[in-house]
């Protein structure tokens, strides 16, 4: 039920012409010198803000929150796209955002109530999440360990990734528009089902080894937090800034922003974040899928252009196949977007199977 | 065994697939004259203004043909000889087969009046057409639309967003009165009006009018004269057939290439599916079909077939759905056949432009469900039009057939008060 008809490969920001990769080019600076240097720290003061990173935060509120009155502006008339970007603007404004900074006002340390593990390897790290309150401490094991997994089950990822999370925040609104960029083919989704994975994988080492680490290290008799396994501690804060270096810094920031005008808004949480790969594996046994009505798709092709995490929608619908897809964000914009009304997302009771990552006929890819 | 498939369409590549999935060592050559890669016609507006590129409106990926080892040919089939079983090229040579499946599928019609041979003229199905419409559309600044239909009416749409004033010129009383009723085409219209395109009812085209071979503009019989740059003919598709005249394979009247329900020709090893195929309807008419659906089944029925099965190919009870500008618009049964004694349930939801219309019969059977607005499921509503459910069942069940998006106001069809209509 989109109103008008876009005209986005008419702009060049939004093809991959000369402005697409300009725009590319400047979000990869700005995010090498926020990362890496400190040239963003006396601008931030002389704004009156405390350092660099809340100079980001102001900025990627305003992105958010700019950039979702634009979506809402072409797809609002859709109630789902309404609400679900109102949400993400919510989250972002308060939880993300103003939270943290009253916390800090009061005590010495904000706490974002929207993020869990793995996306925040800290949440589960005892030497940084044992400095808070005891409810904070709550919060973060059973909002990781428990809410996430039950929430996942009951309405897919999408509960998180195009409600609640950041990334995916930045990703519906100021990153909507180069939402068709996203790569379509079946190799990407064979790079995207071994990276995802890859991710996972080393987040949950990564998690162990800091937890083990942490279990090692006693007060020594002058107060001070030691271990006797020396070998280990350096291996295991090396590998923890490995992680922290490749996968926080590069992954979700450089690339995961400063590809969205070549490769679409989704390359962090397509192929890289740890928690989109957990709950991909949730929702494939959960209730969420998106329903295919027989035998009225024209292969237009409208829902897997715009789909930006890559899945082929069409070659489902056009094969009357509804499915379940571990990637799927659940952003909507496939049923939205799609001129004969053939998708629905559902969350249903029935586990019957359907055509998931695994099971698609060789003749259709 | 050697398989030639005419036509890179939907029927075609479909056809082509399930030949395949039966004999992974057939040879398989297929023939386009319009496109190396196949792509979804419906998309073509999609490529117009900008929504979707080239590649984007491709079902397949482009290694396709490639990873299922088809032969492509870009020619154009100038004649066949079914006795000696060869096809003649315009610019190579011959081609010959064992088996041959047809799915040239169709071309827009022009009703032939003088000035159609004019650049400025022309029709809005082919990826020729596309390429002509984008290139005139540089230019254009009014654009007239002859014929109230589907393609007319996703023309008007896109040369509206291009910048192109539009003229609709419609001959019926109202927009496409074998779809809808005169209260669904109004609301259409009001549609076409909001969005600024100029919308002419009950008018016949009766002149092109051409200056320094360009067209001028245009008269009608009715005494309207309009400028215009531009003029597209949404008059309907014909089998793009004329290539067999000659070739003995029967042909009917509109030029569908006639097929029993296996869909072989009169021809021994010919076969024919998709747009260019006329077939029997579920109330015994035969003329082609020229649904994308349609042509998909065909397809893959045909393409069965030529290697050996014997699958039939029913066309079953009717369904479709469409987009006018920001409504879609679902049907499912018999509406508008004009069967006896029918009448009709309906209702506009009020401050909304979503509509129901529910068919039925003087026993109170319904037989026919046509929807603007919302989004409907039409499995469950033919299941019901099988079962005969009554009218009064129907409405207290209807909201089960609903298939609006998520977080949409609910369907609650018994708050609304009954309208009926003959």
């Amino acid at each position: 039920m989109q109103s008008g008809l876009l005209s986005t490969y008419n702009s060049s920001a939004r093809s991959r012409g000369a402005i697409g990769w300009i725009i590319s080019a400047l979000l990869f600076a700005f995010y090498l010198i926020i990362y890496f240097t400190g040239i963003f720290d006396p601008i931030a003061k002389s704004l009156g803000l405390g350092g660099k990173w809340d100079m980001y935060g102001v900025l990627y509120t305003i992105a958010i929150v700019g950039g979702g009155s634009y979506f809402l502006k072409i797809h609002g008339n859709s109630r789902y796209q309404r609400i679900r970007t109102l949400s993400l603007m919510f989250v972002q404004v308060i939880f993300a955002f103003s939270i943290p900074l009253v916390m800090q006002m009061f005590e010495s340390k904000g706490f974002i109530f929207s993020l869990f593990w793995p996306l925040k390897l800290d949440y589960l790290s005892p030497a940084y999440i044992l400095d808070y309150p005891i409810l904070i401490i709550v919060y973060a094991f059973i909002g990781s360990l428990i809410l996430v997994p039950i929430m996942t089950f009951l309405f897919g990822k999408r509960w998180y990734c195009s409600w609640v999370c950041g990334c995916g925040g930045l990703a519906e609104t100021a990153g909507d528009p180069f939402r068709h960029l996203s790569n379509k083919r079946s190799k990407a989704w064979r790079f995207e089902q071994f990276s995802i994975n890859f991710i996972l994988l080393l987040a949950i080492a990564t998690t162990a080894l800091i937890i083990i680490n942490w279990g090692l290290h006693h007060e020594s008799s002058q107060g001070e937090w030691v271990t006797d396994h020396a070998t280990f501690d350096l291996i295991a804060s090396k590998i923890q800034g490995v992680y922290q270096f490749f996968v926080v810094a590069l992954l979700s920031g450089v690339l995961g922003v400063g590809l969205y005008p070549l490769m679409g808004s989704r390359v962090w949480c397509r192929f890289f974040c740890p928690l989109a790969g957990l709950m991909g594996l949730i929702q494939k046994f959960g209730r969420f899928r998106i329903t295919v009505k027989d035998d009225m798709c024209i292969s237009c092709g409208n829902c897997s252009t715009y789909c930006e995490m890559g899945i082929d929608v069409r070659m489902y619908a056009q094969n009357n196949q509804s499915f379940k897809r571990a990637s799927c964000v659940g952003c909507g914009m496939c049923a939205h977007i799609c001129p004969r009304g053939v998708l629905r997302l559902e969350n249903k009771w029935d586990f019957a199977p359907i055509q998931n990552d695994s099971n698609v006929d060789i003749l259709d890819l | 065994m050697k398989y030639v498939i005419i036509g890179n369409g939907v029927a075609g590549i479909n056809s082509a697939n399930e030949i395949r999935r039966r004999d992974t060592s057939a040879e398989i050559t297929i023939i386009s004259k319009e496109s190396d890669h196949f792509f979804s016609r419906t998309a073509l507006m999609y490529i117009f203004c900008g929504q979707m590129s080239q590649q984007d409106i491709e079902p397949f990926e482009r290694d396709h043909y490639q990873r299922m080892n088809y032969k492509r040919v870009r020619d154009e089939v100038l004649r066949i000889d079914t006795n000696n079983k060869t096809i003649y090229l315009a610019k190579q040579n011959t081609i010959q087969y064992d088996r041959l499946l047809i799915a040239s599928g169709s071309v827009g019609r022009l009703p032939g009046f003088l000035g159609e041979e004019l650049d400025e003229v022309g029709n809005f199905v082919t990826w020729q057409n596309l390429e002509w419409l984008q290139e005139k559309a540089k230019t254009a600044k009014h654009a007239c639309i002859i014929g109230g239909g589907l393609i007319g009416i996703e023309t008007a749409e896109i040369l509206l967003l291009a910048g192109i004033n539009v003229s609709f010129i419609i001959r019926e009383d109202w927009f496409w009165p074998i779809a809808l009723n005169k209260n669904e085409g109004d609301l259409i219209t009001e549609q076409m009006k909001h969005h600024s395109c100029d919308v002419y009812l009950k008018t016949d085209l009766q002149e092109i009018v051409e200056r320094d071979g360009h067209v001028a503009g245009i008269k009608t019989k009715q005494g309207d004269e309009i400028d215009c740059d531009l003029i597209v003919f949404a008059i309907g598709v014909r089998p793009q057939t004329d290539w067999l005249k000659e070739s003995g394979i029967v042909l009917d009247s509109s030029g569908g290439i006639v097929v029993n329900e296996f869909l072989q020709t009169n021809v021994d090893d010919v076969y024919a599916a998709g747009d260019c195929t006329s077939v029997v309807w579920f109330n015994n008419v035969r003329r082609p079909e020229q649904l994308w659906y349609t042509s998909r089944d065909q397809g893959k029925i045909a393409g069965g077939n030529i290697t050996g099965d014997k699958q039939i190919y029913k066309r079953g009870m009717f369904y479709n759905s469409a987009k006018f500008f920001d409504l879609e618009y679902t049907t499912a049964g018999y509406v508008n056949f004009k069967l006896d004694n029918e009448a009709d349930w309906y209702q506009h939801e009020q401050g909304t432009n979503y509509t129901q219309r529910i068919t039925y019969l003087p026993d109170n059977t319904v037989i026919g469900f046509n929807f603007i607005g919302r989004r409907w499921d039409h499995r469950p509503l033919m299941k019901w039009i099988n079962e005969k459910r009554t009218l009064d069942w129907v409405i207290s069940h209807l909201h089960e057939a609903n298939y609006d998006e998520e977080c949409m106001p609910k369907f609650t069809p018994l708050t609304i008060a009954k309208e009926v209509q003959s």
